[in-house]
């Protein structure tokens, strides 16, 4: 604080340190102004911007060094739409205290976003060109104009307020009364769009009065801040009324249940039941064609099995009368006509080949005779021993082989050996033979006794 | 009764950033406490008469 009298700084003193004037009064117009400050800030708070407004000019009439509540003024300018004014304010305050002042910084990130600043003040302009329009009557250029100031700047309060009025004017009430809203939204307690607002619902009112007959069936009371709103002709239901309205209802929702819901649930499961039958029977059938297909594949390899077990088997065969045969071709060649003839008599000839056949034909004719012969003598010798049964087994090789071997001799030694054998059954047919070939020979005389006495 | 007319008087143009300077120029920074300034510098000379 300066001092009136002398110019010096005094600060906070009830006496100036240097004149010793008395301060007192500046001190309380100093306090004065820090209390409608206060005001100010805390409508600022709850966006009573307009009365933030009239608090805070009210704050520097009393203390223009009030800084504070300048650069709060300034601040609420701006959220108004007011920039240029919040500009004033800002400069002004920092023109008052230039280090440590906020309003620097405002001031800053105001000219450093130019871009802002053209377009507030492009709406300004129009705003004024809007005003311009209302006083000379073309009020729909001005909403026209009002309704792109608002777009671009959404805060100016007096843009909601004047487009408000126009709609008044022009008999638009619901929307006067949705840009009131929209001005209510940014200062709250403004005089103008309270005002404004009051003629809206004034004329709704009157327009659409209530068409509510009056109902002389209901009163209405206050029990503390609540209103109760009830029939004037209010019964209390009986209980046989109640029970019977109870049976009745559950009379009505069993029949309902019984004649609606359930029959509707038993044709759904029905439905249910049938289509999976039939997808049932849809597979079964397909499985059934899957098994007749795997079964024509079974028998078809088994048909190849079979072809391949009968090949293996020829070939086996084929393999065992080759081995045969060199079995023969090696016991000749070693002078072994009995272990060469029985070789020669195991091969199959139809599994050889012509030359293996040519083969066969060359080493049996070699052994053949031989081979006879060795047989002969080998099953006379087990008959003279006594040896019947192996006797039996040469001679008989001999008899197929060569039935009239040596004059009938195999097949009456043969003979001979199975009647010793005690076989005459066996021994007759051979008898018979030597008596049928060689008849008025004493074999023949001999066999004939044999035979008949067999009869 | 909102009287149009009326109304729209109470309504200013805004400052334009263009006049910003003649804004703060013409700011009337009168406060209280000039004015007792002033009034105790009257007194003071009309005593010292």
């Amino acid at each position: 604080m300066i001092c009136y009298k002398c110019g010096e700084e005094a600060l906070d003193a009830v006496k100036c340190p240097a004149c010793g004037a008395d301060l007192s009064i500046f001190r309380t117009v100093k306090s004065l102004s820090n209390v409608y400050y206060n005001v100010g800030l805390e409508q600022a708070g709850v966006r009573n911007l307009s009365g933030a407004v009239v608090s805070l000019k009210n704050s520097l009439k009393l203390n223009k060094y009030n800084i504070e509540a300048r650069n709060l003024l300034g601040l609420v300018y701006c959220e108004m739409g007011e920039v240029v004014s919040a500009l004033s304010e800002w400069v002004i305050s920092r023109s008052y205290q230039p280090e440590e002042n906020v309003a620097s910084r405002y001031l800053d990130t105001i000219q450093q976003n130019r871009g802002y600043l053209d377009s507030v003040n492009q709406t300004i302009k129009k705003f004024n060109l809007a005003l311009h329009y209302c006083r000379q009557d073309s009020r729909d250029l001005a909403v026209i104009q009002l309704k792109k100031v608002l777009s671009q700047n959404p805060k100016l309060v007096k843009g909601y307020q004047l487009l408000a009025l126009l709609y008044l004017q022009e008999g638009k009430l619901e929307q006067a009364k949705k840009t009131l809203r929209g001005a209510g939204k940014i200062d709250t307690d403004n005089t103008t769009t309270l005002r404004y607002l009051k003629e809206v619902n004034a004329r709704l009112k009157e327009k659409s009065p209530s068409k509510k007959p009056k109902d002389d069936d209901l009163i209405s009371y206050q029990s503390g801040n609540e209103t109760i709103i009830m029939p004037k002709r209010f019964k209390e239901s009986s209980i046989g009324s109640s029970l019977l309205y109870i049976v009745l209802g559950l009379v009505v929702g069993t029949a309902v249940t019984a004649f609606l819901i359930v029959p509707n649930i038993r044709n759904k499961a029905k439905e249910e039941a049938s289509k999976q039958v039939l997808e049932a029977s849809d597979t079964i059938v397909t499985n059934n064609q899957t098994i007749k297909e795997l079964e024509g594949q079974i028998e078809d390899l088994e048909g190849q099995l079979k072809d391949e077990k009968d090949n293996n088997v020829k070939v086996k065969e084929q393999i065992s009368s080759y081995e045969t045969l060199l079995k023969a071709y090696v016991s000749y060649h070693e002078n072994d006509i009995t272990a060469a003839g029985a070789a020669l008599d195991k091969v199959r000839t139809k599994y050889l080949s012509a030359d293996a056949k040519a083969i066969f034909q060359g080493i049996d004719e070699e052994v053949q005779g031989q081979y006879l012969d060795a047989l002969y003598e080998e099953g006379y010798s087990d008959y003279q021993k006594g040896h019947y049964e192996d006797a039996i087994k040469n001679l008989k090789k001999v008899f197929k082989e060569q039935e009239d071997y040596n004059e009938g001799s195999a097949a009456y030694y043969l003979a001979q050996s199975y009647r010793h054998n005690g076989d005459l059954k066996s021994a007759k047919p051979y008898y018979q033979y030597v008596i049928d070939n060689y008849p008025n020979t004493q074999r023949a005389l001999t066999a004939q006794n044999y035979v008949n006495a067999q009869e | 009764m909102i009287n149009f007319e009326k109304e729209l008087k109470n309504f200013k143009p805004s400052p334009e950033v263009e006049d910003a300077e003649s804004v703060i120029q013409n700011h009337d920074l009168t406060d209280v406490t000039d004015i007792i300034t002033e009034v105790l510098r009257e007194v003071r000379e009309n005593a010292g008469r």
